[in-house]
């Protein structure tokens, strides 16, 4: 599926990606692959202890490894002022080596500086370090009696880190005990970690010019600069931030990591270039994790189905250190999309959030900010609700859909949803997977006693952070940005504030320019990740990059036609009133005949503008009025294995609606990859740890990644529902398939074990699990089952 | 992970031979499965390292003794702490030595063990096996050097 795109016509092209000649070929350019003269390499000395007092540190054996140049400690770091390091939203810090003390299992404790990778592991092996064990606390729910306090250093002295609401408590009590029909669901959507290919790092220098020259594998490159400015003391203007090719982020990429800053210190004290490429072991144990919360979620309804209230109470393990990454104003962030795509009069929501003694982090993965666990809820508890009523869940989902004349529709945890159309999308679904032949089919199995599921996920999320009145990281508001310029040739450049990292924005950013202008696509070369020479942006997660940049591109792009207008009207010789653009050209109002491209007004930009100024440039700060609510119906169709609990995902259809498609085939593309990351955190990946504070799930033996042969096959439709106030209509849609899949999954192998009377399992559903709850439900502890 | 063991050994040999052979830290040291060094401090304290194995995770092990004994109730109480490759363990071991008759003597032994770091999570699935091997060969080989003694 890919085309050719003449000039104009851009948008709704599945053209081909630009970057994927250079990355099918091997020719990335990844952080590993930048190298220095002089250049000396970094290993972290990390904890075995998930709680421990250190007595003492002897670098006296690592510094008499060959090699080995030098060894920093948290002493010394708290020493120069660096000791510790703000987290994204505000309402922590975190320690960059360990100073008095460890607080989880892989903690980084010394950075070994060394002339090869391996003399500079060997010193970290040679590191001494005298620790005295402490209580450990592994368990949100043993964080909160504050037996063992864990963060002394905190003004407050409590493990509690925040509460944070939304909605109106009262009302929603009173309505749930109204209700005709009032269910409970514990929820817990597991500990995961977005484990991208490419691990992060970074390679840090002091050039000539004793500018700080930052290589980094970073999805926000610009608010490193400042974060590194702020923390550092080292003035902005002597910060050079690049971030090369990615492999895969997730979110992963976005907080700044206590190796980043060792590297910087080393460097600056070092006078040599200082590389640091984390290990897969250090990835999975020590950078943001995801999810991680304990959700209590009560659903209240009219006898026939109708929703009255949603109430959802979680608790959030936060780990060592609260590095969640979410704008200043939501410690939990977009949690309040929980009633999802329903109409529901009142809600509350509230999320309690704990140190433990586990990796700090709370990162938005592939979600933005919270979305997936809020949707997750809301998902799953409604097939409990289904269940109960003994309603259809597919009928009970949509009674009780925002319709499609009420939006902009403004939920009862205020968000104000810009459009959708949730029928009409569920409908493609149900004719797409042929809902009713299935049902048939299932009745026919279930008779003969066989295990068949189908499961639902018609869910809304809330993307693209965000309005400056309500968002902002650090004080920065998430505005983002776009730089473009177009050359004599009627080629260009444009330049944005996000960072892809394999999201296609070389592509579709230069669709989109292409659209606007005119212009030939594969003549527009995109550029980011740079911070001298990109605009200022907030870069890429939340799925926020189409909804924010995308738009900001879009606005510079009509800037830019305003300004070629004038020189038009010169080269047409007509007032600028009597210009019109029509079918991607200029035109004299009413004369078809009399044209201009903007290939040839590019060109007279250079060389006959009249009186107008010279060039053709624009630069554009999108701050969006609104966020964006892509929404799909996703449908999983599984066969339990009834003797071994396997479970088969025999079909997946994602429908989604992501408002304007840019480019179709990397929308697919998009959506395959989320959907397999969702297969993985449905059936496959949790990070845990044992009642002592161990990480089990060290590396991808323990932590498993599927790949194409473990992945179903996917199937994927759209319907196009643009959102009413971003320039181009669209929303966005890199996280939607990680958001609305797993509660599909969960949803089928629910489904089929429904006539066992099972109601709920927890993620991931292994085959143990499943054939534990046949195994128990067999032996007639099925309404233990359906707690 | 934390780790429990207990067992017994009848020495062939009498109770004195045994109780000066177990209060040598060096003798008691190099007991110790694939022992590399051991260097002594004094009579409760020395340092041993040792050569680790556990599913993939190789390497060595720098561990610190502690032993008191109970001269009356032919006690010893050992306190082993350390590590090595990013890994921890604590263990606490007591030994009681009691009559066996006919010139031998029992040897009866527990310990608990807590393992951390990758020692514990790579090799969670043998580690339990391993640990338990481990010991049981210290304490066979202490019987089989007091007897050769």
């Amino acid at each position: 599926m890919s085309a050719d795109v003449k000039a104009g016509h851009a948008i709704g092209v599945a053209m081909k990606r630009k970057e994927d000649p250079r990355f099918v070929q091997g020719k990335g350019h990844y952080v590993d692959d930048f190298s220095f003269p002089g250049m000396l390499f970094m290993a972290l000395v990390r904890s075995p202890y998930p709680h421990a007092t250190i007595k003492s540190i002897d670098i006296s054996a690592a510094m008499k490894v060959p090699g080995v140049k030098a060894v920093i400690t948290g002493k010394d770091l708290e020493a120069a002022g660096l000791g510790w390091l703000p987290t994204f939203h505000g309402l922590d810090k975190q320690m960059v080596l360990a100073i008095g003390k460890v607080l989880f299992q892989y903690q980084e404790v010394a950075a070994v500086f060394a002339e090869s990778r391996e003399a500079a592991a060997d010193g970290a092996e040679q590191v001494q370090v005298d620790y005295d064990p402490l209580p450990v606390v592994a368990d949100p729910f043993a964080s909160k009696t504050d037996t063992v306090l864990l963060r002394p250093d905190r003004e407050q002295k409590t493990n509690h880190i925040y509460h944070w609401e939304v909605g109106d408590r009262d009302r929603t009590d009173q309505t749930l005990a109204k209700s005709a029909k009032r269910v409970k669901q514990r929820i817990w959507f597991q500990r995961c970690h977005p484990a991208p290919l490419e691990p992060c790092g970074c390679v840090a220098f002091f050039d000539t010019m004793g500018r700080l020259q930052f290589y980094v594998t970073s999805q926000a490159p610009h608010v490193y600069r400042t974060a590194l400015s702020l923390v550092t003391g080292i003035p902005e203007d002597r910060i050079h931030v690049i971030s090369p090719d990615i492999g895969g982020g997730f979110g992963n990429k976005v907080p700044v990591y206590p190796g980043y800053v060792c590297a910087v210190v080393g460097a600056l004290k070092l006078g040599h270039p200082v590389k640091w490429i984390e290990t897969r072991t250090e990835n999975l144990t020590s950078t943001g994790f995801a999810r991680d919360y304990h959700m209590d979620v009560e659903l209240g309804a009219t006898a026939d189905g109708k929703l009255t209230a949603v109430k959802v109470a979680t608790t959030a393990d936060h780990g060592a250190f609260d590095c969640a990454a979410d704008p200043t104003k939501y410690p939990a962030g977009m949690f309040g999309i929980c009633t999802g795509s329903y109409d529901v009069p009142v809600a509350h929501a509230e999320v309690d959030a704990y140190f433990t003694n586990k990796a700090p982090g709370g990162i938005a993965y592939r979600c933005s900010f919270r979305v997936t666990e809020a949707s997750y809820a809301i998902e799953r508890t409604m097939d409990v609700l289904a269940d109960e009523l003994g309603i259809d869940a597919v009928e009970l989902r949509r009674k009780n859909f925002v319709k499609k004349e009420q939006f902009p529709y403004a939920s009862a945890l205020g968000f104000t949803y810009d459009s959708g159309d949730y029928e009409k999308t569920l409908q493609k679904a149900l004719d797409t997977i042929g809902y009713q032949a299935l049902l048939k089919e299932q009745q026919e199995k279930r008779a003969r006693g066989e295990l068949m599921g189908i499961g639902f996920s018609t869910f809304t999320e809330v993307v693209g952070a965000g309005p400056s009145k309500h968002f902002d990281i650090l004080g920065i508001k998430m505005f983002d940005s776009a730089e473009i310029r177009i050359h004599p040739t009627g080629a260009g450049i444009v330049r944005a504030g996000t960072k892809s990292q394999g999201q296609g924005h070389e592509t579709t950013w230069a669709q989109i320019v292409a659209e606007e202008l005119g212009l030939d696509p594969q003549q527009i070369m995109v550029e980011e990740g740079d911070t001298d020479t990109a605009p200022y942006g907030l870069g890429t997660y939340a799925s926020r990059s189409t909804p924010v940049a995308g738009a900001a591109i879009a606005m510079a792009a009509r800037r830019i036609r305003e300004k070629a207008r004038k020189i038009a009207a010169h080269l047409l010789e007509v007032g600028e009133a009597d210009v019109e653009w029509v079918d991607y050209r200029f035109q004299v109002k009413g004369v078809p005949a009399k044209t201009v491209t903007m290939k040839e007004v590019a060109f007279a930009a250079y060389t006959n503008m009249a009186q107008n100024e010279p060039g053709l440039e624009a630069t554009f700060y999108y701050d969006p009025p609104n966020m964006t609510f892509p929404n799909g119906t996703y449908v999983a169709v599984v066969d339990v294995d009834r003797e071994t609990g396997e479970v088969k995902v025999r079909r997946f259809l994602a429908v989604d609606d992501c408002g304007t498609i840019i480019n179709p085939m990397i929308v697919e593309g998009q959506v395959h990859g989320g959907l397999t990351e969702g297969f993985a955190i449905a059936f496959m990946q949790e990070i845990q740890y044992d009642a002592d504070g161990n990480n089990l799930n060290t590396n991808f033996t323990d932590y498993l990644v599927p790949t194409a042969q473990e992945a179903p096959h996917w199937e994927t439709a759209q319907t196009v529902t643009p959102s009413p106030h971003h320039p181009i209509g669209a929303k966005g849609v890199g996280e939607s398939p990680n958001v609305g899949s797993p509660a599909a999954f969960v949803n089928a192998v629910v489904d089929a074990l429904s006539p066992l009377g099972v109601r709920h399992l927890e993620m991931p559903v292994t085959r143990e699990k499943v054939w534990r709850a046949i195994r128990e439900a067999e032996a007639g502890k099925g309404k233990a089952a359906r707690t | 992970m934390n780790l429990k063991y207990n067992g017994q050994e009848k020495v062939p040999a009498p109770m004195d031979a045994v109780w000066a052979f177990v209060r040598d830290p060096d003798k008691v040291g190099r007991c110790l499965p694939d022992v590399v060094e051991v260097t002594v401090h004094d009579p409760q304290h020395f340092d041993a390292v040792v050569q680790v194995a556990v599913g993939p995770v190789r390497g060595k092990f720098k561990l610190k003794f502690e032993m008191t004994a109970n001269e009356a109730t032919h006690h010893v109480d050992m306190k082993v702490s350390g590590g090595g490759f990013g890994s921890a363990v604590d263990l606490t071991a007591t030994a009681d030595l009691a009559d066996g008759g006919a010139g031998t003597t029992l040897l009866n032994w527990s310990g608990e063990a807590i393992a951390r770091g990758p020692v514990a999570a790579v090799g969670g699935r043998v580690l339990d096996g391993q640990a338990k091997k481990l010991i049981e060969q210290t304490f066979a080989t202490v019987s089989q050097r007091v007897r050769q003694a």
